[in-house]
C-alpha cells in the first residue's frame, strides 16, 4: 500500500518530532493503565475483604407476604396474615444444592441451619448465632479450621466451635462443657470442641458452630435447612447468578452486593471517577495527535499541492494522515501498555515490613485491550480533521504559497 | 491541423468581495500536437491563470476547453484530477519534489499513487526518464541532495511518467542559473522532439521564448501576438 509508504515516510522523517509525539501517547496510554489497575485492584481487595468470609450468594425461603383477600361479594377487606407458626426452611434443599454445583461459576455450595441461642455457664451467659453445617464444609464460606487458636475443628465428635472473645467472656476453653439453649427452647450441654479467632469481633463475640446433625434437634429441624450459602470463582458473578437461582427455584437468592450495598456504591463512584480519569488521557491523547498532524499539514501544503496537481485523488492523500494517525496510535498504545505493565508490577511488588502490598493494584486488570483499541480508535479519529483539510487543499494555492 | 488543446472565449474574473477583477477576456488558444509554445507576457498579463486553467487547476468563468477530444471545463473534481494523472504533466518554477523520497520515487509517485503501490515497471520507467535527463548516477539519492538543476530534471522526469500528451510548465527555468536554464530547455525541446510531446511554457524570459517553435503573447488578459507558426530556430544558441 503506497499510502502506507509514504505515511511512514512522513512519520518518520523528524525523528525527534515522532518519538515526543509517540511518548505522549505512551504516557497516556501508562496512565490509563495505571488507573485501571489500580481501581481494579483495590476493588478485588475490597471485594476480597469484605466477602472473605461470608457468601457470594445466600438462598433463602421467600419472604411471606400478607395477602388481601378479595373478589366479588366479598363486603369486608380480609388480609391472610403470615403464619408464624412454623418455622421457615427450605425443605427441597437437596435438589437446590445440586443445581448449584452444576453452575460453572460455583466453587462451593454449604446448607445451614441458622439460629439464635444462649450459651451459659454458671451464672454467665451470652447471646450467640449458631450455624450448623456440614462437618465437611466447615470451611466452605469462612476457613474455620484455619482460624483456630485452640482443640481443633472436628465437628463429627458433637461439640461446639466458639470465637476467642465468647470463649473468654464465658471463661471457656477447649474441653469444657458449657450450656445451650435455643431459641426454639431446646437446652443441650455440649462440649467446646475448639476455639477460633477470625479478627472480626462480631463473629469472635457472638458466633458458634456445630454439626448440621446437631443443629437439626437444637431447632427443630429434623429435614429442611434455614439457609444455603454459595461462594464463587468470580464475586463479580454473583448477581446474575442470584438472579438465575431465584429465578429456577422460587428461593430469596440475595448476592452479596445487596447486602452491602454502601461498598457497591463506593465501588461504582470510584469506577467512575477512573473512567474520568482515563477519559481525560484518551482526550489529551487525541488532542496531541490532532495538533501533530494539523501542523504536518501545514509544514508539507506544497508537498500535498503538487501531489494533487499531479493528479493524487484527495482519498489517498487523506489516508496517508490517518494512516500517520493509526501508527502513533498504535505504537504509542503498544508501548504505553508495555510501560504500564511494567511500572504496575514494580508497584505491585512494593511491599510493606508486614510483606502486605504498598498499593493494591493489579497489573493484569490494566485495561490493556481497552487502552489499545481506544487508542488507536482515538488517534484515528484525531487524524480525520487533518486528513480531511490535506485533502481539500486547493493545489494551486498550496503550489504558488 | 489536428488540434491537442482547444481553449474559445476564455474568461477569467476573481472576486473579492465587491471588487472584481477580470484576469482573462476573450482568450482562444488552439495547440497542435507535438509543439512547443511559449506564452509570454509581463506580470499579471494573467499567463499564469492561463496555463491554470489549461492545467485544470482552475475553472474558467466562461469559455470551453477542449484537451485531446473531450470538454473538460465543467468536470466534477475527481474527473479532473484522474484527467491531470492521465493526459497532462506539470513542471513548475520550483521543483516542488517530495523530499522523504529518493530520485526515483519522485519520479515514479504519479503513477505509483494511483495505483496503490510502485511497481518494477514504473521503477523501471522511472530510472529510464532519469536516465534520459541525464542523472543516471542520481537514482536513489534523496531529493534534499540534488543541486537546483539536478531536481528540475527530476521535476520534468516526472511530468513525462504517465506519457502526457499536454505538457504545461510554469516559468520552468525562472529559478535556475542560465547553464542549468538551458539544460532543462534542451531536454523540454529534445522530448518534443523525440516523443512528440506539446509543450505550453509559461515565461517572461525571451531568451526561453526564442527556444520554441511558436509564441503567443498576453497583454492585459487578450491575446496580442497572432498565434502563426514560426519555424524552429536552426541552431541552438549557446547559454
Amino acid at each position: 500500500m503506497f499510502a502506507f509508504t509514504v505515511a511512514r515516510r512522513y512519520l518518520f522523517s523528524n525523528p525527534l518530532q515522532t518519538t515526543l509525539l509517540v511518548s505522549g501517547v505512551a504516557l497516556g496510554v501508562t496512565i490509563f493503565v495505571f488507573i485501571t489497575a489500580l481501581i481494579q485492584g483495590l476493588a478485588i481487595l475490597l471485594t476480597a475483604q469484605v466477602t472473605a468470609n461470608s457468601a457470594h450468594v445466600t438462598l433463602e425461603p421467600a419472604t411471606r407476604i400478607a395477602r388481601v383477600l378479595g373478589g366479588q361479594g366479598v363486603d369486608t377487606e380480609a388480609v391472610a396474615l403470615v403464619s408464624t407458626f412454623q418455622r421457615q426452611q427450605i425443605r427441597e434443599w437437596s435438589s437446590t444444592v445440586a443445581l448449584a454445583k452444576q453452575q460453572p461459576s460455583v466453587a462451593t455450595v454449604n446448607p445451614q441451619i441458622q439460629g439464635s441461642a444462649f450459651l451459659s455457664k454458671g451464672e454467665a451467659a451470652a447471646p450467640v448465632s449458631v450455624t450448623g453445617v456440614d462437618p465437611e464444609g466447615l470451611d466452605a464460606i469462612t476457613p474455620i479450621s484455619t482460624m483456630l487458636v485452640g482443640g481443633d475443628a472436628n465437628l463429627e465428635a458433637g461439640g461446639i466451635l466458639i470465637g476467642d472473645r465468647l470463649a473468654g467472656d464465658l471463661g471457656l476453653s477447649p474441653g469444657q462443657p458449657v450450656l445451650l439453649r435455643t431459641d426454639r427452647g431446646v437446652e443441650r450441654l455440649l462440649t467446646v470442641q475448639g476455639v477460633f479467632k477470625t479478627g472480626v469481633q462480631a463473629v469472635d463475640e457472638r458466633v458458634a458452630y456445630m454439626s448440621l446433625s446437631l443443629a437439626r434437634p437444637l431447632f427443630l429441624l429434623p429435614e429442611g435447612v434455614t439457609n444455603i450459602e454459595i461462594k464463587l470463582v468470580d464475586p463479580q458473578g454473583a448477581r446474575p447468578l442470584a438472579a438465575f437461582l431465584q429465578g429456577a427455584t422460587g428461593l430469596r437468592a440475595t448476592p452479596w452486593q445487596d447486602k452491602n450495598l454502601s461498598l457497591d456504591d463506593a465501588l461504582t463512584a470510584q469506577a467512575q471517577t477512573g473512567s474520568l480519569i482515563q477519559l481525560f488521557s484518551l482526550v489529551s491523547i487525541i488532542i496531541g495527535i490532532a495538533s501533530a498532524l494539523v501542523l504536518s499539514t501545514y509544514r508539507r501544503r506544497s508537498e500535498i499541492g503538487i501531489m494533487r496537481a499531479f493528479g493524487v485523488s484527495g482519498g489517498f492523500v487523506s489516508s496517508v494522515f490517518i494512516l500517520q494517525g493509526l501508527m502513533i496510535g498504535l505504537i504509542g498504545g503498544l508501548a504505553g501498555c508495555g510501560i504500564g505493565y511494567g511500572l504496575c508490577r514494580l508497584l505491585a511488588g512494593l511491599t510493606r515490613p508486614d510483606g502486605t502490598p504498598m498499593l493494591p493494584i493489579a497489573p493484569e486488570q490494566g485495561g490493556y485491550l481497552a487502552a489499545m483499541v481506544l487508542t488507536t480508535v482515538g488517534a484515528v479519529l484525531a487524524s480525520v480533521a487533518p486528513a480531511r483539510s490535506a485533502a481539500r487543499l486547493d493545489p494551486l494555492d498550496a503550489i504558488q504559497q | 491541423m489536428t488540434t491537442l488543446l482547444d481553449a474559445r472565449g476564455i474568461d477569467m474574473t476573481f472576486h473579492n468581495g465587491d471588487e472584481q477583477t477580470s484576469v482573462l477576456k476573450d482568450v482562444d488558444l488552439q495547440l497542435g500536437p507535438g509543439e512547443l509554445t511559449a506564452l509570454l507576457g509581463a506580470s499579471g498579463s494573467g499567463k499564469s491563470t492561463l496555463l491554470s486553467i489549461m492545467g485544470l487547476l482552475l475553472r474558467p468563468t466562461a469559455g470551453t476547453l477542449e484537451i485531446a477530444g473531450e470538454r473538460v471545463e465543467s468536470l466534477s473534481d475527481a474527473r479532473r484530477t484522474l484527467f491531470r494523472n492521465r493526459r497532462l504533466g506539470f513542471v513548475f518554477q520550483f521543483h516542488h519534489l517530495l523530499p522523504d523520497f529518493t530520485a526515483t520515487e519522485n519520479v515514479a509517485f504519479p503513477a505509483a499513487a494511483p495505483a496503490g503501490g510502485l511497481s518494477d515497471a514504473m521503477r523501471r520507467r522511472a530510472r529510464e526518464l532519469l536516465a534520459r535527463v541525464g542523472l543516471e548516477d542520481r537514482m536513489d539519492f534523496p531529493a534534499t541532495r540534488l543541486s537546483g538543476g539536478q531536481k528540475q530534471r527530476v521535476a520534468i522526469a516526472r511530468a513525462l511518467m504517465n506519457r502526457p500528451e499536454l505538457i504545461l510548465a510554469d516559468e520552468p527555468t525562472g529559478a535556475l542559473d542560465r547553464a542549468s536554464a538551458d539544460q532543462v530547455l534542451d531536454l523540454m525541446k529534445e522530448v518534443n522532439r523525440e516523443d512528440g510531446a506539446t509543450f505550453l511554457i509559461c515565461t517572461h524570459d525571451e531568451h526561453v521564448a526564442a527556444r520554441c517553435t511558436r509564441r503567443v503573447t498576453l497583454r492585459d488578459g487578450r491575446i496580442v501576438e497572432p498565434t502563426a507558426q514560426r519555424p524552429p530556430p536552426a541552431k541552438r544558441e549557446a547559454g
